[in-house]
C-alpha cells in the first residue's frame, strides 16, 4: 500500500503494520479510557499471548488462536460483570489471571517436553517478520474500528458520557458494547505480533490520553489521538529500522514522552491570570 | 384494578435485585394518568428509586403486571425507555469530561433516533427548546464538568425535556437547586404536565411546589403506604406522618 513511497518491503512491511496498528488501537482506545476500562488492555494482550502459547502448541496458527482466545475474553467479559454483578474492571482482572495462568502453562510445559517456545515476539513486538497477510488483516480492522465509531458515534458517545443514563434514554447500550469489545479483541490479536503484549497498553491507552489534554470534545479526540498515534509509530518505525533499534519500545517511549509534554502544555490545567 | 390507557398502570409488582433475600418493591398497584403531577416520598431505602427504575424497566419486575405509555413493562423495557424521561438521583461527572452541556442535552434524544441516524433538524431544535425552557443558553457550550451540581442537573432534566417524553420520571431532582431555582424547576415541570406530560417525582424537598392539589404517593419497606391527592402546604405534614413506621 505505502509501496510506492517506500521500496524496501521489510521497511514498508513495518511502516504499514504500525500505522493501521496505531490507529486501530488509538480510536478504540478513545473508547477505552473515557469508560475507565483501560485493564481492558492488557487482559486482552493477555488472552491474545495465552492463545498464542496455545496455537504453537496445538501446531496451528498462532495468530488465529490469538483471536479466538480474545474473542473468547470479549464475549465472556459482558455477561460476567452483569451476570456476577462485579465491575468490568473486576471481571477484566479474573480474566487475566486466567489468560496469564494458561499462557504459562503451557509455555512451561512446552519447555518441560523439550519444545523450546520463544515468547520474545509476543511480548515486545517484532515488526520485522511479518507476512503480508498480517498487515492487510490490520488494515481491516483499522477500518472496521474507525467504522464502528463512525456508524454508531452517537451510541458510543452516550455510553462514553454515562453508561446508566444511556441505558436510560432508550439507548441499546449492551449491543453497542459487546460490539466494541468483539473489534477490541481482535485488534489486540493482530497487534500482538508487531508490538508485543507488554506494549499493546501503551497505544491503547497513550494516545487517548494526549488528545484528552487538548480536546474539549469526544469527537475531536477521536480524530486527533490517532492522528497523534500513526505520527509517531510510523516515525518510530523509520527511525527504529533506520538506526537498527527495537521498534514497539522505541515508539513506545516516544509515545510517553510525549504525554508527559502534553501534562505540562495541557490548556486544561491553565489558571487565568484575568480578573474579569 | 385493570387498566384503562392510564400512562402507568402496576399492578401488584415486585421488584427483586439478584441475590436479594426479599424483593424491594412489595405488591404496589398504581394508575397515573396522563398529564398527572405526583411526588413519591417515604424514609431512606423505602424503594422509591426501584419503583422509578421498575416503572422505566431498567429494573426486573418478578411478579405482577405493569404497563407503561400501553406497553407492557417486562417485554418492552427498551421501547418504554424511548417514551419516559428518567432524571437519576446521583451522578458525577469528571471536570475535564469533554461534553458540553449542549452536547448532553441533545443526548437525550439519541435514544429515539435509533441506529445508525444522525441527530437532524428537529432534534436540535428540541434541545435548544429544552436549553431556553431551564434557562441554560448561558452555559450551553461550557463542558458538563465545569458546572455546579444545581447547573449540572438541571442539565440532567434539559436533557429528558429535549426528549419530549411522554412521562417523566425524577429522582431527588431538586437535590442540588437552591431554593429560587427549585421554584423554577417546579414551574417548568408543572408546566409539562398542564402539557399532558405524566410527572412522577421522588422527592425530600417541599418548598418549591406549586400552587396546586398534588398526588402524594408515600412508600415504606416497598410498599405504598400512602396515595391521595392533597393541597401542597399538607404535603410535607402528610409525608412526613406516613413516613414514620407505625
Amino acid at each position: 500500500m505505502l509501496g510506492f513511497i517506500i521500496q524496501n518491503n521489510i521497511v514498508c512491511n513495518a511502516v504499514e503494520a504500525m500505522l493501521f496498528t496505531s490507529i486501530a488501537c488509538a480510536v478504540l482506545g478513545v473508547i477505552i479510557t473515557q469508560i475507565n476500562i483501560s485493564s481492558i488492555g492488557f487482559t486482552m494482550a493477555h488472552a491474545a499471548f495465552a492463545g498464542a502459547a496455545v496455537g504453537m502448541f496445538l501446531g496451528v496458527s498462532a495468530t488465529l488462536v490469538a483471536v479466538a482466545f480474545s474473542l473468547a475474553v470479549a464475549l465472556l467479559l459482558g455477561p460476567l460483570s452483569d451476570r456476577a454483578k462485579i465491575s468490568t474492571d473486576t471481571a477484566l482482572g479474573v480474566l487475566f489471571g486466567m489468560s496469564m495462568a494458561v499462557a504459562i502453562f503451557f509455555i512451561a510445559y512446552m519447555q518441560h517436553i523439550g519444545r523450546g517456545f520463544n515468547a520474545t515476539a509476543l511480548l515486545f513486538g517484532d515488526v520485522i517478520s511479518l507476512y503480508r497477510h498480517e498487515v492487510y488483516g490490520l488494515a481491516v480492522i483499522s477500518v472496521l474500528a474507525v467504522l464502528f465509531v463512525v456508524l454508531f458515534y452517537k451510541e458510543i458517545s452516550a455510553i462514553v458520557f454515562n453508561r446508566k443514563i444511556a441505558e436510560a434514554s432508550g439507548i441499546r447500550v449492551t449491543p453497542i458494547y459487546y460490539g466494541m469489545l468483539f473489534i477490541i479483541a481482535i485488534a489486540v490479536a493482530l497487534s500482538l505480533n508487531i508490538i508485543g503484549g507488554l506494549l499493546l497498553y501503551v497505544w491503547l491507552v497513550t494516545p487517548a490520553a494526549i488528545a484528552y489534554q487538548f480536546c474539549y470534545s469526544v469527537r475531536s479526540m477521536f480524530v486527533v489521538a490517532p492522528l497523534i498515534a500513526a505520527a509517531i509509530s510510523v516515525a518510530g518505525a523509520v527511525a527504529g529500522l533506520e538506526f537498527s533499534l527495537p521498534v514497539a519500545p522505541l515508539t513506545a517511549v516516544a509515545l510517553g514522552g510525549v504525554f508527559m509534554a502534553a501534562v505540562i502544555l495541557s490548556p486544561k490545567r491553565r489558571i487565568t491570570d484575568s480578573k474579569s | 384494578m385493570s387498566c384503562n390507557g392510564e400512562i402507568i398502570c402496576l399492578e401488584n409488582i415486585y421488584t427483586a435485585y439478584e441475590g436479594a433475600a426479599y424483593p424491594v418493591i412489595r405488591g404496589i398497584s398504581l394508575a397515573i394518568r396522563q398529564g398527572e403531577y405526583a411526588i413519591v416520598g417515604g424514609p431512606n431505602g423505602a424503594g422509591k428509586t426501584t419503583l422509578l427504575e421498575s416503572i422505566n424497566g431498567m429494573l426486573t419486575i418478578t411478579h405482577g403486571n405493569a404497563y407503561v405509555c400501553g406497553m407492557d413493562v417486562r417485554r418492552h423495557g427498551h421501547e418504554i425507555r424511548r417514551k419516559v424521561g428518567y432524571v437519576v438521583q446521583s451522578f458525577y461527572f469528571d471536570p475535564l469530561t469533554p461534553f458540553t452541556a449542549e452536547e448532553v442535552i441533545t443526548m437525550g434524544r439519541y435514544g429515539l433516533m435509533g441506529l445508525l441516524k444522525r441527530p437532524g433538524e428537529a432534534d436540535y431544535r428540541a434541545a435548544e427548546a429544552a436549553i431556553r425552557l431551564l434557562g441554560l443558553e448561558d452555559i450551553a457550550h461550557k463542558p458538563i464538568g465545569t458546572l455546579s451540581g444545581g447547573q449540572q442537573q438541571k442539565v440532567l432534566i434539559a436533557q429528558n425535556i429535549a426528549k419530549e417524553p411522554e412521562l417523566m420520571l425524577l429522582d431527588e431532582p431538586f437535590s442540588n437547586l437552591d431554593l429560587c431555582t427549585r421554584e423554577f424547576v417546579s414551574g417548568v415541570l408543572r408546566e409539562l404536565s398542564r402539557k399532558g406530560i405524566a410527572v412522577v417525582m421522588v422527592c425530600h424537598a417541599f418548598d418549591g411546589l406549586p400552587d396546586e392539589r398534588i398526588r402524594i404517593l408515600v412508600m415504606r419497606d416497598g410498599s405504598l403506604c400512602l396515595d391521595e391527592t392533597c393541597d401542597p402546604d399538607l404535603v410535607e405534614a402528610k409525608v412526613r406522618r406516613a413516613s414514620v413506621v407505625q
